[in-house]
Parts: structure tokens; C-alpha cells; sequence
């Protein structure tokens, strides 16, 4: 832990060059690689109806964590996962990012996404807004936290078995 | 394009003992009758009392098309209107729940007290003087009851009454409460939406997928509790069963090869009672309930291996209340509402929504791999050449007890037939 701390720029660089790589990973669907960008720690959470609740008391649309996490993606990996056999196609793009340090020395990143997803002759597009905890690890990070609030997580949604 | 084509009635031709016709899940006509004949005619579930928990607490419903809200007044009962401004049709609530002492037409600001009643009609010099908004309050549904809490309605003004609807499968209802040891569920914790593009009817009851559909989830089983049998609990040797209880209810009966103790890994969705000061707790809660460690556990593997499907539109399956909504032929959306149990530690609450969104939801590990069939299904189905579906599987093996109940091998369609008997007779 003898690096000296990058200057504001450099992390915003840093933290950009991170969410492009993690975007790209998961829209290739290379599950190991996404979820070698993890801290053990991890929580990776897609919220349910509202944006913001005390996820012990409310149901979310995903609420994994390194555990469950490791499951999806050993599901994903399988022959069987029919809801993505065939895979989703995906393209996504991360903008709109804010940078900031929190108390404890993990990076928060605020960001927006909008995904296009073609399967099955459907194409849908999900907006969502990005709320990263990243642990700082060398030049680069590890997810503490990844929450992906869709602005359509109060309808009916069709198969979100894909990496958001 | 179909059999049915010019004909007003003979929809019971096309379901024969152990086949189908697949008009039954594609004709568009035929889903209006089934609107008709059965949504506006049968006990539909409704909602929940936790839903509207205090006095003014509203949610908004559907029946088929009927956006319904359903309100607990300010004199604390619970009734349930069509919401639509008399007026000009508008709807009057906008939000799927609050609390709102009145409904405010947003059009011209007719406002509704939340028993109904018309209490506001704006610049009302220009009725005629014989204009009486007494007449005119939100429109109830005919028939309204509930059974320990789940509220029921029914479009039509007569018939049998909820709980002879019911029948056996309110015997499930009361089971799926009994996890919890004051026997109260709440539906508190959100709601889960789905949609496909299929048909209703096949959100039904079959216990001989899980090997194929859900190979995923039983290799999961497998990893996490280090046991091949959650592979075997839905073959034709296993102990399990599918069960006919009458008028369209029916249930799969998993609980053979569910074991429950503190501590130990299960297969079932719920995941284990912790061994944990929580789980301590909660046991000893279900003890003091019900008399003995034997009868708590046997509770807790009865509410989690309920598995029933109360016709036409409700399910009962682990912890989940789970709701169908037919809007077409071939569109169905599905709610799923994790349930709550009362009297229970917070951690047993928490690990029941993990355990729900593991399997359920558009991202769990089991649900979407039913919503993909179900959808290749329905494209599947307009390949209509040959048109008759299969569903003869344990036609001769099942057993029909004296009171009529039939209980088959859980890969047994015995749960399918008891449906489309069941809707036979109702489209009749």
C-alpha cells in the first residue's frame, strides 16, 4: 500500500477505464473474467418496485452475494441455463460517470447506462442509473458494490438472466 | 384457423381424457370466453388483507381488464370497486398503493370517499335538481369475501360461495400460514413482475419438468448441500406426488423427500432454519405453537412444500403468493409476492426473500428457464397441423381415492388433466 494516490484526473481515468472493461466483459458474457473483478465482499444488487429500501425487508430482482454471484455465473456457464441458450446479444454504454472518495478510501461511482438487448426477435432497451463501491487494488479495483437501478423496476419484466 | 371457428359453444371438445387441442392455449376468441366464463365469473384472488393493513390503505388490482382498487374505508372494512370515475370512465386511482381518505377524479374532480360513495361533484348548479350522487358512488364488485386474510372477488352476483369454491384447497391455504406461529402472513416485502409471451394456462402445476427445465437449479442443489438425492425428487421413483383436489385446485406434494432440521442443508427454495440465535428463536416460537419439535418441523415442511394452485389465478409455492394475469392468448403477466411470516425473528424473514429471489424473478435461477418454455411453447403451438397435446402420462396408473381426490407420481399429468377438467366444465 505504498502507492501515492492518483490525482483526482488520473482516478476519474482509472475508474473509466474500469466500468469500460467491466461493461465489455459482460457483454461478451465472460463470466469467470467479470466475476474475477469482485471483492470477496461483494454485493451486487438490482433493486425491486423502488430505488432505495432495506433489502432484508423488501424483494429485489437480484440481491447476490460473492456466493451467489459464483452460482450465477457457474449457471451461466452450463449448457442448461435456457433463458440464455441462446445468449442474449448486448451492447452497452456507461456515462455520465462522478467520481468521489469515501470515507473509508473506497471510490463511489455514480453513472447512467443504457443497454440494447436482442434475443429471440425482441429488442429491448433497459436505462439504468450505476452506483459502484470500488476497493482500490494497484492501478485498478475491486466491486464492493454494484447496484444497477432500472427505471422500469417497478413493471413487468421479461428475462433479466443476462449480466446488467 | 381453428376447429372452433363458427361455433358458440363445444370448447369441452377439445380437451379429451389425456389430450388437448392447442386452440385452447392460441385462439383469441376462445380467451375472451375465458374472460368471461371464468375470470368474470369464478372466485378470483384479489389481494391480501396486509395489502390495505390500516384504515384508508388502498392497492390497485385487476380482474382480467378490470383495474379494481381495493380499500379498507376509514370505518375499517375492506371493499373493492372497479376504478372508474361514473362520469366519463376515467380512472380514479393512479398509484398501486397508499393510504387516501378519497379518490379524486383528476378529469372534472368527481371525488369518491374511500367507501365509495360520490361526496364531490364540482359547480353542481348546472344538474338538474333530481341529480342525486347517492346513486352514483365507484362501483363495487359483486361479491367480495376472504379466507384467513386472502380476499377473494367474484363478477358475478351469484354462485357458490368462496369457501365451497375453495374447497380442499383451502386446506393449503391454512398450511402455507402455519410457517409462521401466529399463523400471519404479509405480503410486505414488495412484488415481483413478470411478463411472457404465452399463454396462462401453462403458469400451471407440473412436477415433471424440474429434471429438464431446471437442471440448472438441481445442480445447484446438488453443489450447496453435497447430496445427489435433490437430483431425485422429481422422477418416476420418487415418493412425491401430483394430487387432484376438485374444481380445478391442485397441488404438487414435495414434502417426501423434504427433511427439516435446524441447520441442515435442504433443496428446498427456502434454504435451511439457521443455526443461529435467529433460528434458535423461531424454532422455539413454532415449538411453543405447536406442542412438540416434531409438529413445528413438520409445520415448516408443510408451508414451504405447499405447492398448491388455487384455480384459477392463485399458486401458493414456497414462500411466494403468486398471481396469474391473463391479458391475452398469448400475453400473461405473473406477480409474485415474497410472503412474510409473522412472529418470527428478522433474519428468517430475510433469508426468505434470498431464498425467493434465488428461484424466482426475472433474474433467479429458475423462473426465466420456465418463461423461455413457456414462450417456445406458444410459438410452437401455432404449428398447428397436428394439434392434439399429450397429457395421458399416469391416465390409467394415478389412483382416485373414495372422496374423489386423485393423486398420481409427481411426473404424473394429473394436475394438468384436474385443470382443463375444471375449465372444461366452466367454458361448457
Amino acid at each position: 500500500m505504498s502507492t501515492v494516490a492518483p490525482s483526482p484526473a488520473e482516478l476519474r481515468e482509472q475508474v473509466n477505464a474500469f466500468l469500460v472493461h467491466e461493461a465489455d466483459l459482460a457483454d461478451r458474457h465472460r463470466y469467470d473474467d467479470w466475476l474475477a473483478l469482485w471483492s470477496p465482499d461483494g454485493i451486487y444488487w438490482v433493486p425491486c418496485n423502488e430505488d432505495d429500501y432495506d433489502p432484508a425487508r423488501h424483494v429485489s430482482i437480484i440481491y447476490d452475494d460473492y456466493g451467489r454471484l459464483e452460482e450465477r455465473c457457474f449457471r451461466l456457464n452450463s449448457e442448461a441455463a435456457h433463458s440464455q441458450d441462446p445468449p442474449s446479444r448486448l451492447c452497452r454504454i456507461i456515462g455520465n460517470e462522478h467520481v468521489s472518495h469515501d470515507l473509508v478510501g473506497d471510490v463511489r461511482v455514480r453513472a447512467n447506462m443504457i443497454l440494447v438487448e436482442v434475443r429471440s426477435g425482441e429488442k429491448n432497451v433497459y436505462g439504468a442509473r450505476l452506483e459502484y463501491m470500488l476497493l482500490p487494488e494497484g492501478d485498478s479495483f475491486k466491486i464492493r458494490q454494484k447496484k444497477v437501478v432500472l427505471l422500469d423496476n417497478d413493471e413487468p419484466l421479461g428475462n433479466l438472466t443476462f449480466l446488467l | 384457423m381453428t376447429a372452433v371457428e363458427g361455433q358458440d359453444v363445444g370448447y369441452s371438445s377439445l380437451i379429451e381424457e389425456g389430450r388437448v387441442h392447442s386452440a385452447v392455449f392460441t385462439d383469441e376468441s376462445i380467451f375472451e370466453a375465458e374472460l368471461e366464463r371464468i375470470f368474470y365469473t369464478y372466485w378470483v384472488f384479489l389481494a391480501h388483507e396486509s395489502e390495505v393493513a390500516e384504515p384508508g390503505d388502498y392497492c390497485r388490482k385487476s380482474i382480467g381488464r378490470h383495474s379494481i382498487v381495493v380499500a379498507r374505508g376509514t370505518d375499517g372494512q375492506v371493499r373493492a370497486f372497479f376504478n372508474r370515475c361514473r362520469h366519463r370512465g376515467t380512472t380514479v386511482c393512479r398509484y398501486e398503493h397508499g393510504n387516501a381518505e378519497f379518490f379524486r377524479c383528476p378529469y372534472h374532480g368527481w371525488t369518491y370517499s374511500n367507501r365509495g360513495p360520490l361526496i364531490g361533484v364540482p359547480f353542481p348548479s348546472r344538474y338538474d335538481s333530481d341529480f342525486d350522487k347517492g346513486d352514483i358512488g365507484l362501483v363495487p364488485v359483486p361479491r367480495l369475501d376472504h379466507y384467513r386474510g386472502f380476499y377473494f372477488a367474484s363478477l358475478a352476483e351469484d354462485g357458490p360461495s368462496l369457501i365451497e369454491h375453495l374447497g380442499r384447497s383451502a386446506d393449503y391455504i391454512d398450511m402455507f400460514t402455519q410457517a409462521s406461529p401466529t399463523e400471519k402472513i404479509e405480503l410486505s416485502a414488495g412484488v415481483s413482475k413478470s411478463n411472457f409471451h404465452g399463454n396462462w394456462k401453462f403458469v400451471g402445476m407440473d412436477g415433471y419438468h424440474v429434471s429438464f427445465t431446471h437442471k440448472t437449479v438441481q445442480d445447484l442443489q446438488v453443489r450447496r448441500t453435497g447430496n445427489a438425492e435433490s437430483r431425485k425428487t422429481n422422477s418416476d421413483r420418487a415418493p412425491n406426488l401430483t394430487v387432484d383436489l376438485g374444481g380445478g385446485h391442485c397441488r404438487l406434494d414435495l414434502s417426501l423427500t423434504d427433511r427439516v432440521e435446524i441447520g441442515k442443508a435442504t433443496s428446498s427454495l427456502i434454504g435451511e432454519i439457521p443455526d443461529t440465535d435467529a433460528g434458535r428463536q423461531y424454532l422455539a416460537a413454532m415449538i411453543e405453537r405447536w406442542g412438540s419439535e416434531a409438529e413445528a418441523y413438520a409445520k415448516i415442511r408443510g408451508s414451504r412444500d405447499v405447492h398448491v394452485h388455487v384455480w384459477p389465478n392463485l399458486q401458493l409455492i414456497g414462500s411466494e403468493v403468486r398471481v396469474i394475469r391473463p391479458l391475452s392468448s398469448g400475453y400473461t403477466e405473473v406477480f409474485g409476492y415474497p410472503a412474510m411470516l409473522g412472529g418470527v425473528p428478522d433474519q428468517i424473514n430475510e433469508r426468505r426473500l434470498r431464498g425467493y429471489e434465488w428461484f424466482n424473478g426475472v433474474a433467479g435461477f429458475g423462473s426465466p428457464d420456465d418463461r423461455e418454455v413457456f414462450e417456445r411453447n406458444q410459438i410452437g403451438l401455432q404449428s398447428d397441423k397436428e394439434p392434439w397435446l399429450i397429457l395421458s402420462r399416469g391416465l390409467t396408473k394415478a389412483e382416485v381415492r373414495d372422496d374423489g381426490v386423485v393423486v398420481g407420481n409427481i411426473t404424473d399429468e394429473v394436475t394438468q388433466r384436474a385443470q382443463l377438467r375444471q375449465w372444461s366444465k366452466a367454458m361448457r
